[in-house]
């Protein structure tokens, strides 16, 4: 009985939940199989290069395309069976920015906020508070074919939000935007934080990193890693890599750490040491019993690049 | 509700681009300017016709002389016998010859009573001459059918006759060219819907509870204002050329607008099964053009084989020009004109439904 309840009580705590969600396109496998539990407030990140499969999976949860196989349900409706009820409650900001050109900011929200039935005093007070936070009150009344490409994203994610949606799905909420921008974009999403169940896809490692509470690594159509930051790092612990500035590294020193160590390799004065199992204070010692000047010394933290390197051994950008 | 700001986003959309909306209404004036001075004016030099009255009545002579001398492109001349009239047929003198048979008197007075009359005119013409003798033919059958059917006081010989138009050949060709107009609605139609596809704004709007009939309704309705814009444009520019309007402006223009509905109809199931403007825009002039070749936007199609003309009335562009030409030149009322009418209404419908249905079919692929 307990039991039962506790698993009820988890259940009702998803907002995302994917069954076996496969896509074919032609023969070609885009989503292979994908089992995803996405928790309500949780931000989670699809991380993964071009063609992983993200947008169609963000595709087939917002009802845009018929998975192939398998289903998926977002706060409990099913998107083969009440694909209208999904539509009420989420809100989508597409990787292409999809904005009406010749309607300025106010117009653009407004039309898909009166759409979604929201009621003028409510779309007007929702519509300034998004100016406000998206730092657009300014621009409210401009048409929008003259905006940057930075406030065009950022119009694209308020045209997401305007109807107040429970689940957020971002696809690519950055691209091809300059570092100043994607941080102001960061910020935004960052205040929508616990507020929001939000699926965001992206291929920068470092915003995965930034933003999300869990990320799920694409690659092929297949979720091939899933955890926080921290835990994906973590499971690069057996790999780690020791960098050493030093001077007067003799061949004999040199000798001696490739018969210790798994991999060594020098470049000038830097020498990369890695193993599964690396003592700092060891390495240090030893090179400076040699004779060695050690000028800086330190592990290398593993950053989500490695952990895509070493789970699929490619780049993750082209 | 959802349709209605669809449709005002795209009026907003259109009304704020100037080269767009210069297309949109810029475009039919141009193409009726062009049409209405290749087809007014002198350019048709006149024909010599001869006339032999073997009916010899007040009501035929009244025919000759108020009628057939009345047409600018005609340069009537009288006969007394068709053998002289053969003759100078054959010499080149004349481009054709009517006899206008014994009876022909009695049966237009009996159509005038609203009786059945069965009044026929006998042309002979020469057939190498393509153009003119289709023209002949025409304008011949508008004279006499408008000459028919006006209704004047039985006292004929008190009243003298008066025809109230100059059948011209823009009058003819009037209709037909403003349906041309409205068949590139088609294009203009699916264009609109297949630019938000490929600009990714549709999958944006499919995103929200709006359906696949707000969807098509939505921009249509859109479609719609522009098609009576455009209508206008068409109408009051093929006035100004010499375009007389003897029936019911309105039921002309009811017609017209019908004829409109059924273009964007197929337009949107063009957007409907095009992915991008490069598929949909080939689709459209392939529809298009030869609709507007089978339906006699540019010529009578009395001409054309059974088998084509019947492929001609499956389509609703035929019916609009029998029907608008039929009010605009021979003034026939909604009587006469009800089966094209109630034709049109039908395409129209059937044609919204397999756009809605298939719209629907390609929201989820």
């Amino acid at each position: 009985m307990t039991s039962h309840r506790v698993k009820r009580a988890r259940i009702d705590d998803l907002a995302i939940q994917t069954f076996n969600l496969t896509k074919n396109f032609d023969g070609l496998v885009a989503v292979d199989g994908i089992e995803l539990n996405i928790r309500k407030g949780e931000l989670f990140a699809l991380l993964g290069p071009n063609g992983a499969g993200k947008t169609t999976t963000i595709n087939i949860l917002c009802c845009l395309l018929k998975p192939s196989k398998g289903t998926a349900q977002i706060m409990g409706y099913d998107i083969l069976k009440q694909p209208f009820k999904i539509k009420e409650i989420i809100g989508v900001a597409p990787q292409e920015t999809a904005i009406s050109e010749h309607l300025n900011t106010k117009e653009n929200m407004s039309l898909i906020g009166r759409i979604h039935g929201v009621n003028s005093p409510e779309l007007k007070g929702r519509s300034q508070q998004l100016l406000e936070t998206m730092g657009l009150v300014g621009r409210a009344k401009d048409q929008v074919r003259k905006f940057s490409g930075g406030m065009k994203r950022r119009l694209n994610i308020m045209m997401a939000l305007i109807h107040n949606p429970e689940v957020l799905f971002l696809d690519e909420p950055t691209l091809g935007l300059d570092p100043q921008a994607r941080r102001a974009i960061w910020e935004y999403i960052t205040q929508l934080k616990g507020e929001k169940t939000i699926l965001l896809t992206t291929h920068y490692m470092d915003e995965a990193d930034f933003l999300a509470d869990r990320i799920g690594v694409m690659d092929e159509g297949k979720i091939i890693a899933l955890g926080s930051s921290q835990e994906l790092k973590a499971g690069m612990r057996e790999k780690n890599t020791m960098i050493v500035s030093a001077q007067n590294l003799t061949p004999k020193v040199i000798e001696e750490m490739r018969s210790r160590y798994a991999e060594v390799s020098i470049t000038g004065d830097t020498m990369l040491i890695t193993d599964s199992k690396l003592d700092f204070r060891e390495i240090v010692d030893r090179l400076q019993s040699s004779g060695a000047t050690v000028r800086s010394a330190h592990i290398k933290e593993p950053t989500l690049e490695d952990v895509f390197l070493n789970l699929t051994g490619k780049e993750l950008r082209e | 509700m959802r349709v209605w700001e669809l449709c005002k986003r795209n009026l907003r959309e259109t009304y704020r681009d100037p080269l767009g909306m210069g297309f949109l209404l810029g475009f039919p004036l141009v193409f009726m300017l062009l049409f209405g001075a290749i087809f007014s004016g002198d350019t048709v030099s006149s024909l010599p016709v001869g006339v032999i009255d073997e009916d010899n009545t007040p009501l035929s002579q009244a025919f000759v002389n108020e009628a057939l001398s009345e047409v600018p492109a005609f340069e009537i001349s009288t006969y007394d016998d068709a053998d002289t009239a053969l003759r100078d047929l054959k010499f080149g003198e004349l481009d054709a010859y009517i006899v206008i048979p014994a009876g022909f008197g009695q049966q237009v007075s009996r159509s005038w009573q609203g009786e059945k009359a069965d009044i026929t005119l006998q042309m002979t013409y020469d057939e190498s001459e393509l153009i003119i003798s289709e023209q002949l033919i025409s304008i011949i059958n508008a004279v006499a059918r408008a000459f028919a059917r006006i209704e004047i006081p039985l006292t004929i010989d008190a009243t003298p006759i008066h025809i109230e138009t100059e059948i011209t050949y823009v009058d003819f060709i009037g209709p037909g060219i403003i349906i041309f107009g409205l068949l590139i609605l088609i294009p203009t139609s699916a264009r609109t819907v297949v630019r938000d596809k490929e600009k990714g704004m549709l999958s944006r709007l499919l995103t929200t509870p709006t359906r696949p009939v707000d969807f098509i309704l939505g921009y249509s309705l859109y479609l719609v204002v522009i098609a009576i814009a455009q209508i206008i444009i068409f109408m009051v520019a093929a006035c100004l050329l010499g375009m007389d309007i003897v029936g019911n402006f309105w039921l002309a223009f009811l017609i017209f607008f019908l004829a409109g509905l059924c273009s964007i109809g197929v337009g949107m199931v063009v957007a409907s099964l095009s992915k991008t403007e490069q598929q949909a825009e080939p689709l459209c002039w392939l529809i298009s053009m030869p609709l507007a070749m089978l339906s006699g936007c540019w010529f009578s199609i009395e001409m054309m084989p059974q088998y084509l003309r019947g492929l001609a009335y499956a389509f609703p562009y035929a019916h609009a020009i029998d029907a608008s030409r039929g009010i605009l030149v021979r003034g026939v009322g909604m009587e006469a004109v009800s089966n094209d009418f109630l034709f049109l209404i039908g395409w129209a419908v059937i044609i919204f439904t397999i756009g809605i249905i298939l719209f629907q079919r390609s929201m989820r692929s």
